[in-house]
């Protein structure tokens, strides 16, 4: 939906996948929409540099997330938040309704 | 004019801002520069970041900067006569969400030097400790509130457009005392 302004159906895809979950590496970003890995790294590259995406290191992955110091954040945030209004409701599911409270190891379903 | 290994870090922003500005290229120093030049060195920093007011294409910065001996080493512009490195991080000019309205300049034998005021530095380094609790940050506005004036209660206002008042409110005594110490000394 954004790709004609952003230039990037994967720049778009990580801004969602982010502006959602808050964190994420790129292998994760890559399997949750299908795609090629290398194509999300390199975009995932180009945000950051734009001062959009900030990265830390958590072990030995580079986890990203919405830069809360970008100027636009809140315009961005906006934009997606309208942008998942326009998403297929199990797609949408698929994308926000996702555990994110802690789980104690071994613990039956 | 002074060879770039004697320059200090002041002396160098000021003869590559010079630069620039004779190219056409408005660019600002930000970051933990400008607390160094507020502080007097009292917090050393090696990283010049300058943010461009209206951008340039990196390819024309790189053309600009090799007239004085800098070239690109990775994302950074190096020379070899000094340990300071150069920094172009993506505008625009900006302190959390707002636009800086007021830029300072301070003038130096290698050129007029244009950076953010001291209360936008301290803006800045707040704006590290607010999203990234970087307490080195806080340090670092605070050494700022000791040695320049700042308005305190700008930053309260701004506090509060970045949705950190509770966080000021913590702080605020701080930079309460950071000013009477400048006061005394």
């Amino acid at each position: 939906m954004l790709e004609p302004i952003l230039g990037s159906r994967n720049k778009e895809r990580i801004l969602l996948y982010l502006h959602v979950r808050k964190e994420g590496y790129a292998r994760e970003i890559s399997r949750f929409f299908k795609t090629d890995l290398a194509p999300i790294q390199k975009q995932l590259e180009r945000l950051e540099n734009g001062g959009v995406l900030y990265s830390r290191n958590a072990g030995r992955t580079r986890l990203f997330g919405l830069n809360p110091r970008y100027p636009f954040l809140g315009e961005l945030r906006t934009l997606l938040d309208r942008v998942l209004t326009f998403f297929p409701p199990d797609e949408r599911d698929r994308l926000v309704k996702v555990r994110t409270r802690p789980r104690r190891k071994g613990k039956p379903l | 004019m002074k060879a770039v290994n004697k320059m200090s870090l002041g002396e160098l922003a000021a003869f590559v801002c010079a630069h620039l500005r004779k190219h056409g290229i408005a660019a600002v120093l930000s970051g933990g520069a400008c607390v160094s030049i507020y502080t007097d060195n009292r917090y050393q920093s090696f990283d010049l970041d300058f943010i461009e007011n209206i951008p340039t294409s990196r390819k024309r910065i790189k053309h600009v900067l090799v007239e004085i001996g800098f070239v690109e080493k990775d994302r950074y512009f190096v020379h070899p006569a000094t340990d300071f490195f150069l920094d172009f991080p993506a505008g625009p000019l900006a302190v959390g969400s707002e636009p800086v309205r007021e830029i300072q300049e301070i003038a130096f034998p290698t050129g007029r030097l244009a950076l953010l005021s001291p209360t936008d530095c301290v803006k800045d380094r707040l704006a590290a400790y607010y999203h990234w609790n970087d307490r080195q940050c806080l340090a670092q506005a605070l050494l700022v509130a000791e040695m320049k004036e700042i308005d305190l209660k700008e930053i309260q206002r701004w506090s509060s457009k970045e949705n950190k008042s509770t966080e000021f409110q913590f702080i605020r005594e701080e930079f309460v005392k950071a000013s009477r110490k400048r006061h005394r000394s």
